[in-house]
């Protein structure tokens, strides 16, 4: 490899906030100049091109064309989240990539934009380098959006995350036994909507940003919970905290209910289609007029 | 023989891709042509796909640099459509972070005019000072870029006494910058002779082509949103309404670099005034009812406009941009000018393509082009 590497920026379909954070890297703190790196305007003088945006149907051609130009050894680096899985713009109609859909690309740095330092450690990466970070800015301050942390004690696996999340990025998979909460950080907008409706504050967004990868598919933290299993079908339909969660909930707020927990707990534990059996129907109503009542009771 | 001139599609030392259509006749620009879609994402389309809520996290993505105020004009609207009262403190902090967001989106402005200019060394110091405008933006809000700071009912995070007197600490900072963009734009300063009478866009041009912002305000008009249809404290606040009259180039600089004290003082009149109670509500249920919003965006009037029928989802969201406002601007400032001061006569609306390419195409094979080549 020469020793001076020359970066050709694409964009594409993407917000231009990583255009902006790649523009900031020049500021010396940065020390893209440590590296030996310039920026330059066209691909035929690069020997790097970094990616940032989602592709769309415009952009295609032009994608191409820039990366053949590409002097050897042609090192494609794709930044931002919009360049690994076209995140929030997932989905909208003029969109058609991400980008190694189009050409091959060697390295992928997550983030939404990823801060300029985890732009900078990523090219210091690809060309084996390694960077002086003694001074503190290196840290993201408290409060930082970054990388997602599970607390699995906590989880209770009832899929909140997944439903309030901006971009799509949380699969819930239930599996023969368990059931499987992934977070896919690379789809991630980093709004931190889930870290904010996680009914137990079981995930978090910690201060960690480095995320460089060279597998997108890799992209991902995932934490399991137990399914139970219908007492009548034996299908696994709900997680086990959930309902134990649920229950202890119930509880705090009406303390009478004490005593109708086993009965409760009996009733939940049956998935919804046998729910809708005439027999179990007549015990549920059993169940809730006695609630009713003791509820009645205690508040006079 | 009029010659045909590309500047783009990708250019990097443009932030984003677009392409300009020059024609040309020797050495001067005769007319011009641009060509968007290259940032286009379908966004207005994927509205409708979501919550009102996750929807705060694709306003902001419209645009990178202003996305604060992408969210701010998105929430104030929803607050309409679902009758959410903002409580007070809210208002004072959401002038705050989008004053800081006026800051950094100016400073980069001047950051990319001094590489334009080749002024490296005010270029420098533009983009290494502007880092504390970033720094305390990450340190308030917890992202640099894209900080989902502005929610429906109100904002997702306080400024305590602590980070207020953070906020203090940096405007002092701020301050020195500001004074320093000011001296690049004096009598002897780096910038003034190379943008001073270039780009001219008069007074009764810029209101012809609607431009809106700095654009316009350094064309004479005094139009400025905080002020003509005041939202979140801005009807509390003391600021001035900057204009500059000869609408060149150097014209728009000043109105910026002057409107960065302005954001100062707005931001310091804040935080001592600052309200106690609560940062944000709950907000209540979607009625069916359409609604518009408007803020002054630090590129100009953005204007929102969504339907709602009653559901979670909106039925119907349209932006405008102000970018978009003014891109008709950038073709009047071309006409007339030398080639070489293309870029910088671009550069000088701060054109944002992320922002205009959701909306709409340009087709540059019309008409004029093949008249001309005749
Ligand atoms: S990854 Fe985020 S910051 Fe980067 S272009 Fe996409 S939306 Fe913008
Ligand atoms: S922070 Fe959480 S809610 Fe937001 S996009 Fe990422 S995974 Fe989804």
């Amino acid at each position: 490899m020469s020793n001076k590497i020359s970066i050709y920026r694409f964009m594409s379909a993407g917000c231009n906030g990583c255009d902006v954070e790649i523009f900031e890297c020049l500021v010396p703190r940065y020390k893209l100049g440590e590296l030996n790196v310039e920026v330059v305007s066209s691909p035929e003088e690069a020997n790097v091109l970094a990616i940032t945006g989602g592709i769309n149907v415009k952009g295609r051609e032009e994608l191409k064309a820039s990366y053949e130009k590409i002097q050897p050894p042609k090192l494609v680096v794709a930044i931002g989240n919009c360049a690994l899985t076209m995140e929030i713009f997932d989905g909208g109609y003029p969109m058609v990539g991400p980008p190694d859909r189009i050409v091959p690309v060697n390295l992928y740095v997550p983030g939404c934009p990823p801060r300029p330092q985890a732009i900078v450690s990523a090219i210091a990466k690809a060309l084996d380098k390694t960077l002086s970070m003694e001074e503190n800015y290196w840290d993201a301050p408290e409060g930082f959006r970054g990388l997602h942390e599970f607390d699995g004690e906590k989880c209770i696996g009832c899929g909140a995350c997944a439903q309030v999340c901006s971009s799509k990025a949380i699969d819930i998979i239930d599996g023969n036994e368990k059931r499987l909460i992934k977070v896919n950080y690379g789809h991630c907008s980093f709004c931190a909507f889930c870290q904010d409706e996680c009914p137990t504050e079981a995930i978090k967004l910690t201060k960690k940003y480095q995320m460089l990868t060279d597998n997108r598919n890799l992209t991902n933290i995932t934490n399991e919970v137990q399914l139970i299993s219908c007492s009548i079908c034996g299908r696994r339909f709900m997680p086990e905290p959930q309902i134990e969660w649920a229950i202890k909930r119930v509880t705090e707020k009406v303390n009478v209910y004490e005593k109708f927990m086993d009965a409760v707990r009996r009733a939940m534990r049956i998935c919804p289609d046998c729910r809708r059996e005439t027999e179990n129907i007549r015990d549920a109503k059993k169940l809730l007029l006695q609630l009713s009542t003791v509820a009645r009771i205690n508040r006079k | 023989m009029p010659r045909i001139v590309n500047i783009g599609p990708y250019r990097p030392q443009l932030l984003e891709p677009e392409r300009f259509e020059l024609l040309v006749e020797n050495n001067k620009i005769i007319d011009a042509n641009i060509e968007l879609g290259y940032v286009h994402r379908g966004i207005e389309k994927l509205f409708t796909t979501k919550t009102y809520m996750q929807n705060l996290a694709l306003a902001e993505r419209i645009c990178g640099i202003c996305s604060g105020v992408h969210t701010l004009c998105y929430a104030q609207t929803v607050e309409k459509i679902t009758d959410t009262p903002v409580p007070e403190r809210a208002k004072y902090l959401r002038c705050i972070y989008m004053e800081l967001e006026r800051l950094h989106s100016h400073y980069l402005w001047f950051g990319v005019l001094a590489h334009t200019l080749h002024e490296h060394e005010a270029f420098l110091r533009i983009m290494v000072e502007r880092e504390h405008v970033q720094d305390l933006l990450e340190y308030l809000t917890g992202n640099r870029i894209n900080y989902l700071i502005n929610t429906v009912g109100g904002v997702r995070r306080d400024i305590t006494l602590k980070k207020a007197e953070k906020v203090r600490e940096v405007l002092k900072n701020l301050r020195s910058l500001s004074d320093y963009i000011m001296s690049l734009l004096d009598d002897n300063g780096v910038f003034t002779e190379k943008i001073k009478g270039v780009g001219v866009l008069t007074r009764k041009k810029a209101l012809e082509v609607g431009a809106v912002g700095p654009t316009l305000r350094g064309s004479g008009v005094k139009s400025d949103i905080r002020r003509d249809d005041p939202y979140a404290a801005y009807g509390e606040l003391d600021f001035e309404v900057i204009t500059e009259d000869d609408g060149d180039v150097y014209a728009k600089s000043l109105v910026r670099a002057r409107e960065t004290f302005e954001s100062i003082s707005i931001i310091d009149q804040a935080i001592e005034n600052l309200p106690e109670g609560e940062i944000s509500v709950k907000p209540g249920e979607p009625l069916v009812k359409e609604e518009i919003g408007r803020v002054e965006a630090p590129r100009g009037e953005l204007f929102y406009y969504i339907k709602s029928n009653g559901t979670n989802m909106p039925e119907r969201v349209k932006v405008r941009t102000p970018s978009f406002a003014n891109d008709y601007a950038i073709i009047e400032m071309l006409r007339g000018e030398r080639l070489e001061n293309a870029r910088v006569i671009i550069e000088s609306i701060d054109p944002c393509f992320a922002c205009t390419d959701r909306v709409t195409v340009i087709d540059v094979k019309t008409g004029r082009r093949r008249e001309v080549q005749l």
